[in-house]
């Protein structure tokens, strides 16, 4: 068995040759979370839909599950939750949830158990029997995501899966993702918001204009540069006369008890003592030096940043 | 596929149209009911002591005939326009509200999709045209008296009914195909259309008939080609009307009869016609981009 239960090659989708997804190659390892970002319109639905086989791909190739995609065998161990999530009104929760069940051929012996357990998971039990056309937005979402669990899948598909939640509801689904996580199953999230991925994600790819910018371990690609904030006296002067070839950036962020704070920026996370040491020489009396993790934003638009340069640099 | 079948056949009983439908052929059915009666008693009253005349018994079964093509006429239409409004958005509806998505990303065919669809709403509507056509028999029958009341055996009404019950399942692939290839509004603007021609082309087709009017009747003939529902319709008219022991076939008196009558050609046409409609709304469906 293959270790990623997601690989596509050069897969793309035009529309009249724009927009869509272009020449997507991704590798998604088996029982991750993968955070696949972009800005709204970058491609990241039109891949989603194509791995599921809502639109047929222009070009390339890619196996889901070891399975090609647009088969029906390859959708069987999937669950997907889109963006524009819409449910038949007439239907409540609960019948919904039966009509899923019935058509990933759930057990009939298991369903009620099964059905029941994510009613209550998604904290829907009171309003079970109640039509989808009195539910509020965040409860269609709640629905939809216990819709897109009733075959217990092994991968799961959720484009945007807080876009309609309040803070409580995105607090949840975020402990829902850790726990299915656990559980073993891969989770591919679609999303704009850098927090969301950014707090249960391990795997990340980046796709901006249809083009995949970056893809890998949060934790390395996260690693594009260090920065350290600096509480210190004396630091003004003693930061005019560094000169340290290690050291890319320097600002003022702010102070604190009557000591400045310094964010630097190094390329090299090995410079650190060096830095300490020579600011210490030159004056500055430190109190406290704290290394600052870049955040996703600061990650994707550095990799955003990086692949303009690039393709500015390939057009000269 | 029975998934899907049984999720169509609910969301038309759920959906307000349906309700309406019922409700106002309920109203129809009233009214057509008190009309037959009275018509009955009055034509009995004017053909007084006359009703044994060989005259008055062509009268009879002329007045009888029209009053039950009427009758189906209208129920026919009724039939025809809930099954293109309830049809035509089955898949393109679902596609414009995102609701296919969901489906779709399920194990499962697209071809069960149409086919669930199909049997779904064909069903209901099959259900439904078969209510509406017993109750005009059963009132012509029961309301109608010795004067209205048509020479109809069982086993033609059963017959003619199997035609008029095919008459919304034709319409149903139809409405598929539009809906598997294009939006909901440019669907059910064509089939619209199309029932239009079909009906007024009938029409041409029997004056044409009646005039012996050559290019009336091929310009019938062509719009029977584009759309068959009419000649269904008359193929039902003279399967009911036109009995073996009776000596004069009323089916050739009237606009709701068949003087142009279609061939058994026709009939194997229209199914063919039917099933190619819903082929190609398999094939459509399948290659479409959701």
């Amino acid at each position: 068995m293959s270790d990623s239960i997601i690989q596509s090659r050069r897969l793309t989708k035009q529309y009249d040759g724009k927009a869509g997804c272009k020449n997507i190659t991704l590798d998604v390892p088996r029982g991750v979370v993968f955070g696949f970002l972009g800005p709204n319109g970058a491609g990241k639905s039109t891949f989603v839909r194509t791995m599921l086989g809502l639109i047929k791909p222009t070009s390339g190739e890619a196996v889901m599950l070891g399975l090609p995609i647009g088969s029906v065998a390859a959708r069987r161990n999937v669950g997907y939750l889109p963006e524009l999530f819409r449910y038949p009104e007439w239907l409540t929760g609960r019948q919904l949830l039966q009509t899923h069940a019935e058509l990933s051929g759930v057990p009939y012996g298991e369903r009620k158990k099964r059905i029941d357990a994510l009613l209550d998971r998604v904290g829907l039990t009171a309003s079970a029997d109640e039509k989808i056309k009195g539910y509020s937005k965040g409860m269609q979402q709640r629905i939809g995501l216990a819709a897109s669990l009733i075959s217990d899948p092994e991968l799961l598909f959720l484009d945007e899966p807080t876009s309609a939640l309040d803070p409580i509801g995105r607090k949840e689904v975020r402990e829902l993702i850790t726990e299915l996580r656990e559980q073993g199953k891969t989770i591919f999230l679609n999303s704009h918001l850098l927090s969301e991925v950014e707090s249960v994600c391990d795997h990340v790819a980046i796709i901006h204009k249809g083009e995949l910018i970056v893809q890998g371990l949060w934790r390395e690609l996260s690693d594009i540069r260090t920065t350290i904030e600096i509480m210190a006296a004396g630091m003004g002067e003693a930061m005019a006369r560094l000169d340290h070839p290690a050291v890319t950036g320097t600002e003022r962020v702010g102070a604190k008890e009557g000591k400045d704070i310094w964010r630097l920026t190094l390329d090299e996370e090995e410079a650190i003592p060096d830095v300490i040491d020579r600011l210490s020489s030159q004056g500055a009396r430190i109190y406290q030096v704290v290394r600052k993790e870049p955040g996703l934003e600061d990650v994707f638009i550095y990799w955003i940043n990086r692949k303009e340069m690039e393709r500015g640099v390939d057009r000269r | 596929m029975w998934t899907v079948a049984k999720l169509s056949f609910k969301e038309i009983l759920y959906k307000r149209i349906f309700l309406i439908t019922v409700l106002m052929s309920l109203a129809f059915l009233v009214f057509y009911g008190i009309a037959t009666y009275y018509a009955g008693g009055k034509i009995a009253e004017g053909l007084g002591s006359r009703a044994a005349d060989p005259d008055a018994i062509l009268q009879r079964q002329f007045f009888s005939s029209q009053f039950l093509g009427i009758g189906l006429y209208m129920a026919s239409i009724i039939a025809s326009l809930l099954a293109i409004l309830s049809s035509v958005g089955a898949i393109a509806g679902e596609i414009e509200s995102h609701q296919m998505d969901t489906l779709l990303a399920r194990p499962l065919h697209r071809r069960s999709v149409v086919l669930g669809k199909f049997i779904g709403l064909g069903g209901l509507l099959a259900l439904y045209a078969a209510c509406l056509f017993t109750g005009i028999i059963c009132i012509n029958r029961w309301l109608g008296g010795d004067v209205l009341q048509a020479s109809v055996s069982f086993g033609q009404a059963c017959k003619a009914g199997g035609f008029f019950v095919l008459q919304p399942l034709l319409l149903v692939s139809v409405a598929l195909l539009f809906s598997s290839t294009m939006s909901t509004i440019n669907g059910g603007v064509i089939l619209i259309i199309l029932y239009g021609i079909g009906f007024v082309g009938g029409f041409i087709e029997q004056i044409g008939g009646l005039l012996d009017n050559r290019p009336l009747v091929n310009i019938g003939i062509v719009s029977s080609l584009v759309f068959p529902l009419d000649s269904l319709f008359r193929h039902m008219t003279i399967t009911l009307f036109d009995t073996a022991d009776d000596p004069i076939s009323f089916a050739s008196q009237g606009i709701f009869g068949s003087v142009s009558a279609p061939s058994g050609l026709m009939l194997a046409y229209i199914v063919c016609y039917g099933i190619a409609a819903l082929l190609l709304a398999l094939r459509k469906f399948e290659r479409r981009d959701i």
